[in-house]
């Protein structure tokens, strides 16, 4: 029940995701990407510098997550919260209030894959500890999902001391800084599916334009 | 002429910021009027814009340049506006800002943006507003509209609170509301007796538009 805390590791930013946060519905043609090479190459290098990847997690019975009956019925979940840190989404900031808008927006789009790719990470961890004990994982659950009310984001600060990664959370429990994100695995031999899963793997909305797949 | 006009047009639908400006001075050297420039020219472009975005043709970034450009032509052409003693038609002025609670800023940036591109007045009050300070604003600038956004469940509350402040200083009447974020939707807006929701930029540009319209 020790919470364990990961800080020495790095995410890929990976540019055909940042360009998908980007689009309108349809796949931008390669000539529109092209006219914005040079801000993206310069946002995913910013980004790069600016993302500090952190993560705190607990394996832990699924009744341990205090307030909360949500998982009680389920004997091993890991629970986790995870960032990128504070400093590129000051760096948003700095560029909106610069007049920056193009820049902010692609830094921006780049922080919400780089915090994706931290829990992706995470949670890979959490595959290969199970898959060591011949155990598989659930997909991701997250507070705000599906029946998992974002209030109980507090059980789940209740029950991780996030404030070691430097993730605190707000009275309307908005995660500070905003690139973060918690959530939920169960460890079975057969993990239940979740309903407040948050995986495209999972979502039946096949023409969702944020759902990711290979391009 | 009728080039010139093209001209700006097309420099605003390119996002191209720095043809933008070449052409509001120029626009300035050369004596054009400049309502018909703004109105025939910049405006046809950054409206051009929206029917390319709302067609999904344009993505982010090609929005946000076509916005940006249109603004920096209008910080040029603005004050010869003003000194020249011209009346251009002003679409409303709006004060947006993003409920207390919620830091989240990007979107609502944009949506100013846009706002201010399409011919708004905008008083952007950031981040995190309390409600008492949205209705403050409101009416000591004697806005026409208000635009809330917010992106969590738990502080979406905050906008119905706003239009229930504005009923209490029977000011609902005169000042409309339009709400916006991830979690919002016409249901919402509904529910809260707000005057519409808007799902992206261009769109609160077209329902800012109707709301203050009447």
């Amino acid at each position: 029940m020790e919470p364990v805390i990961l800080d020495k590791f790095s995410v890929k930013i990976a540019a055909n995701e940042v360009i998908r946060y980007l689009e309108n519905g349809k796949r931008a043609s390669s000539g529109q990407i092209k006219r914005f090479q040079g801000v993206l190459d310069l946002s995913l290098d910013r980004a790069g510098v600016l993302v500090r990847p952190r993560g705190i997690y607990v394996i832990a019975p699924g009744k341990s997550l205090p307030g909360s009956s949500l998982f009680r019925e389920l004997e091993r979940m890991a629970f986790c919260v995870c960032t990128i840190g504070p400093a590129l989404e000051k760096e948003v900031k700095r560029l909106m209030d610069r007049d920056q808008l193009l820049e902010a927006v692609i830094l921006d789009a780049a922080g919400s894959v780089a915090a994706e790719a931290v829990a992706s990470h995470i949670d890979g961890i959490f595959k290969e500890q199970a898959a060591a004990e011949g155990l598989k994982t659930s997909c991701r659950a997250s507070p705000g999902y599906g029946d998992w009310d974002v209030g109980e984001q507090k059980s789940l600060f209740a029950l991780l001391p996030a404030g070691r990664i430097g993730v605190e959370l707000s009275p309307s429990c908005m995660m500070i800084p905003r690139k973060s994100i918690s959530f939920a695995v169960h460890i079975d031999r057969n993990p239940v599916r979740l309903r407040s899963e948050n995986s495209c793997e999972n979502c039946d909305l096949d023409i969702c334009p944020f759902r990711i797949t290979d391009r | 002429m009728i080039e010139h006009l093209k001209k700006c047009a097309q420099a605003v639908l390119e996002g191209d910021d720095r043809q933008a400006e070449k052409l509001a001075r120029l626009t300035l050297d050369k004596d054009y009027p400049l309502l018909e420039v703004i109105d025939k020219g910049f405006v046809k472009g950054i409206r051009e814009v929206g029917r390319l975005w709302e067609e999904g043709t344009l993505f982010l970034p090609e929005l946000v340049m076509g916005a940006e450009a249109m603004k920096k032509a209008m910080a040029i052409l603005q004050p010869a506006l003003e000194s020249g003693g011209h009346e251009q038609t002003k679409a409303g002025l709006v004060v947006i800002g993003t409920i207390e609670g919620d830091i989240h800023d990007i979107g609502k940036t944009l949506v100013a943006t846009m706002l201010s591109a399409n011919g708004f007045g905008i008083l952007d009050l950031g981040a995190d507003v309390p409600v008492q300070r949205f209705v403050d604003e409101a009416e000591g600038k004697k806005a026409d509209c208000i635009a809330i956004s917010a992106l969590l469940t738990t502080t979406m509350p905050g906008q119905k609170k706003v239009i229930e402040e504005l009923d209490r200083r029977s000011l609902r009447d005169r000042i409309k509301v339009i709400v916006g974020g991830a979690p919002c939707d016409e249901k919402w807006a509904l529910d809260i007796g707000a005057d519409g929701y808007a799902g992206d930029a261009v769109a609160a540009v077209a329902l800012a538009g109707r709301v203050i319209g009447g």
